[in-house]
């Protein structure tokens, strides 16, 4: 239901935060995540962070399969 | 000029429209076949003749890569390069906005001047109209364009055959994303430019290589994504494509990924899809590489006699899904 | 000696447990199992049912028709997310409205449609909030920025959504709840965990194929084990306390009201409206819009298609009258509604 996309921070101030998403960048709000830094990821919905992330599906996948069978 | 704005009275046909046409359009338009008479008296080619008439309305008017005045010259000259016709002649009618800025218009005139000298086609004759404030947004164009189809060339839509080889001749979708960038207020920042671009030196390049071509179409409106659907129905043939290989600049990507937008459906302005034999397709890629509006050209699926009418996509976990159909307005989603 | 292990797909593909009905809850995951061509590689066995989890397709046909009233009546400035644009209401949808001479902007974030609110202190801006849990903070954040900068031209027109009350209204429509891992990112897992004790089995899944495909095969091999389960499988976003500070936000601006979804009726408890302290910025208060009562098409099967009773093409009207170009109902016309998808990927 809702669009996320993940993006690196590139800036950060005073409450908003600069992402990049393959070159395209935006302003977006980072109220909702405290300790944010350049270079972290983030999940971005309706310009919004609402997650901080690891930015690759390997591991968490890997590990679930791995946790599986 | 003394004016900095078009006036109605640049429209109401005395001095002052006079004025315009000489200081704005004649002075970047000459050439020995635009004259002041009521028409143009032309001498047709010797073979075939190919015409096709486009308006153009972009908002904004003025776009990182081009602005209308170079579209409306690439977008006619590409339809006529599309059925294998060089351009040689080129009529314009401008309906202008009372209080379009002339300085703009200069830039407009100047582009299209410089576009229909390197795509090799003559302006020959041209219309002025003025309308009032709001009646138009700045500046609408139409083109008419004439070309001579070159000798042992067809294409058509109707004539892609399955085994032929889907070339496109540069990374997607980058016009409609420049053009939607500029036009909404995303507050997104991506380095993109239109493609716009005359494409007919380049296909003069691959016909010269090769005449075994089945399809050549322009993907403007509606992109890549509907150029092949159209194709699948007027041949009949299945259409299977490897979403991996279809060039897409990285800008346009995170632009997409953003909005909820595919790529093969934004517009392009100098992209075009080749359909050709499997056997010419390594020759093409290679010619189109040379020239310069298409570094990017990829072989980006083929055709087939399954499905026919249906575009299918290899996609990236190696599953055969469909290519969305074209579907109206493109509107980001967000939700 | 050890077997090899299998991947998530040989898994999926090699299926043989007994018939399990998995709901993708989520809109976005609906488009991307279509998109990724998975209905492909599943067994008979799998059945896919595609629920209501696209804001856009349970919003019911009388918002629409109060955004309308606002546009054209009220001369108010619409700022809305494309996919509500095409939505037909009883008489109008906002397209038709834009051809009326209705302002009707597409905005990306409600913080736009607040600083354009900003920037045109003379126009009434009202932005259409609709959207879960995910969405919903960034509508308050809207209204705190405008309160803020002291804009009295913005407001929001709420038609917010929960989760929780829904899962409960659908717990008989398909064995295995595939959870939205956008929501969960701001709801966490608790609830989830509730349900699985409560017998109704989920996995929380991301987005990407890899996360898509081991989310179902992690659903598959579980139910086979036949308890009742609840697994995340999208940890890399997904936390099981959430985002306590989103959790906040809506909780400061938004209180739980009853809330009519397309298909599926009144859900007591399942919508949210700005507080009383908050009434400056909701759009029916300040522009006193009346009680409008939707009407839907009614050969329209939306609400039975939300619920999994149907299939969209065992509507009549599906893929002749209902076109995404001509949508009847909301599922056609979002990309993430199940009709469009059905439409657009064929069966």
């Amino acid at each position: 239901m809702c669009v996320g996309l993940s993006a690196k921070v590139v800036k950060i101030s005073d409450g908003t935060a600069v992402v990049d998403a393959g070159g395209a960048k935006r302003e977006v709000s980072a109220q909702l995540l405290g300790d944010l830094e350049p270079g972290d990821y983030v999940m971005v919905h309706a310009g919004v962070a609402i997650a901080k992330i690891t930015d690759d599906d390997e591991d968490e996948t890997d590990q679930l399969m791995e946790e599986l069978l | 000029m003394d004016n900095k704005t078009v006036t109605m009275a640049h429209g109401a046909g005395g001095r002052q429209t006079s004025e315009l046409i000489d200081e704005v359009f004649k002075a970047h338009f000459a050439n020995p076949d635009l004259t002041a008479d009521d028409a143009a008296v032309l001498v047709p080619p010797t073979g075939k003749m190919a015409v096709s008439t486009d308006g153009f309305i972009v908002s904004p008017a003025f776009f990182p890569g081009g602005n209308i005045g170079k579209l409306s010259i690439c977008g006619t000259v590409n339809d006529l390069a599309c059925m294998g016709a060089k351009p040689m002649y080129l009529t314009c009618a401008f309906v202008i906005e009372e209080g379009f800025p002339m300085e703009k218009l200069e830039e407009i005139a100047s582009a299209m001047e410089k576009t229909a000298k390197e795509a090799g086609v003559r302006i020959v004759s041209g219309d002025t109209k003025v309308a009032g404030k709001g009646q138009v947004d700045g500046v609408f164009i139409t083109t008419t364009g004439m070309g001579e189809i070159q000798d042992g060339v067809q294409v058509g839509g109707e004539l892609a055959k399955p085994g032929d080889a889907i070339i496109v001749t540069g990374d997607v979708g980058r016009h409609g994303c420049t053009i939607l960038l500029a036009r909404e207020d995303f507050g997104i920042d991506a380095d993109v430019t239109s493609d716009c671009a005359p494409l007919w030196g380049t296909v003069k390049e691959v016909m010269d290589a090769t005449h075994d071509i089945h399809v050549i179409r322009d993907a403007t409106r509606g992109g890549v994504g509907t150029v092949l659907y159209e194709i699948a129905g007027q041949s009949n043939v299945g259409i299977r494509l490897d979403a991996a290989a279809v060039p897409v600049a990285p800008g346009v990507k995170g632009v997409c990924g953003m909005l909820g937008l595919e790529p093969l459906y934004l517009a392009c302005e100098g992209r075009m899809v080749i359909m050709a034999p499997k056997s010419e397709a390594e020759k093409i890629v290679e010619v189109l590489h040379k020239c310069p509006y298409s570094k990017d050209a990829a072989i980006i699926g083929e055709v087939t006699a399954d499905q026919p009418g249906k575009v299918v996509m290899t996609t990236e976990i190696g599953t055969q899904a469909l290519l969305p159909q074209p579907g109206g307005e493109l509107l980001p989603r967000i939700c | 000696m050890e077997e090899k292990k299998k991947t998530a797909r040989e898994i999926i593909e090699g299926y043989q447990g007994p018939p399990v009905r998995i709901m993708e809850v989520c809109g976005t995951h609906t488009h991307e199992i279509f998109r990724l061509g998975i209905r492909k590689l599943l067994t008979p066995q799998v059945e896919l049912i595609s629920g209501p989890g696209c804001p856009v397709c349970v919003t019911p046909v009388g918002f629409i028709d109060e955004a309308v009233y606002l546009a054209l009546e009220k001369k108010a400035t619409i700022c809305t997310f494309g996919d509500l644009v095409r939505v037909p209401g009883t008489k109008k949808s906002l397209a038709d409205a834009r051809a009326q001479g209705a302002k009707i902007r597409i905005v990306y974030s409600p913080a736009d449609a607040e600083k354009y609110a900003a920037e045109h202190p003379e126009e009434q801006v009202v932005f259409l909030s609709v959207g879960f849990e995910t969405t919903t903070p960034a509508g308050c954040l809207s209204v705190k920025k405008a309160k803020e900068d002291g804009i009295s031209n913005y407001s929001l027109l709420v038609a917010n959504k929960t989760m929780p009350q829904a899962y409960q209204a659908l717990k008989g429509s398909a064995d295995v709840f595939l959870y939205p891992g956008h929501v969960n990112a701001i709801t966490g897992t608790k609830l989830c965990e509730q349900l699985a004790e409560d017998g109704v089995s989920g996995v929380v899944a991301g987005f990407t194929a890899k996360e898509l495909l081991t989310a179902l095969a992690v659903a598959l091999v579980r139910f086979q084990e036949g308890k009742p389960f609840f697994v995340n499988c999208y940890p890399r976003v997904v936390k099981e306390e959430g985002s306590p500070e989103a959790q906040k936000l809506m909780e400061e601006l938004m209180e739980p009201c009853d809330s009519e979804w397309r298909g599926l009726g009144v859900i007591p408890g399942s919508g949210l409206v700005l507080k009383k302290e908050w009434e400056n910025f909701d759009a029916r208060k300040k522009y006193a819009v009346p009680p409008i009562q939707g009407k839907p098409n009614p050969a329209c099967r939306c609400g039975d298609v939300l619920q999994g009773k149907c299939k969209p093409s065992d509507c009549k009207v599906f893929g002749k009258v209902c076109t995404p170009q001509h949508p009847v109902g909301a599922c056609m016309v979002s990309n993430e509604g199940a009709c469009s998808a059905y439409f657009m990927y064929g069966n």
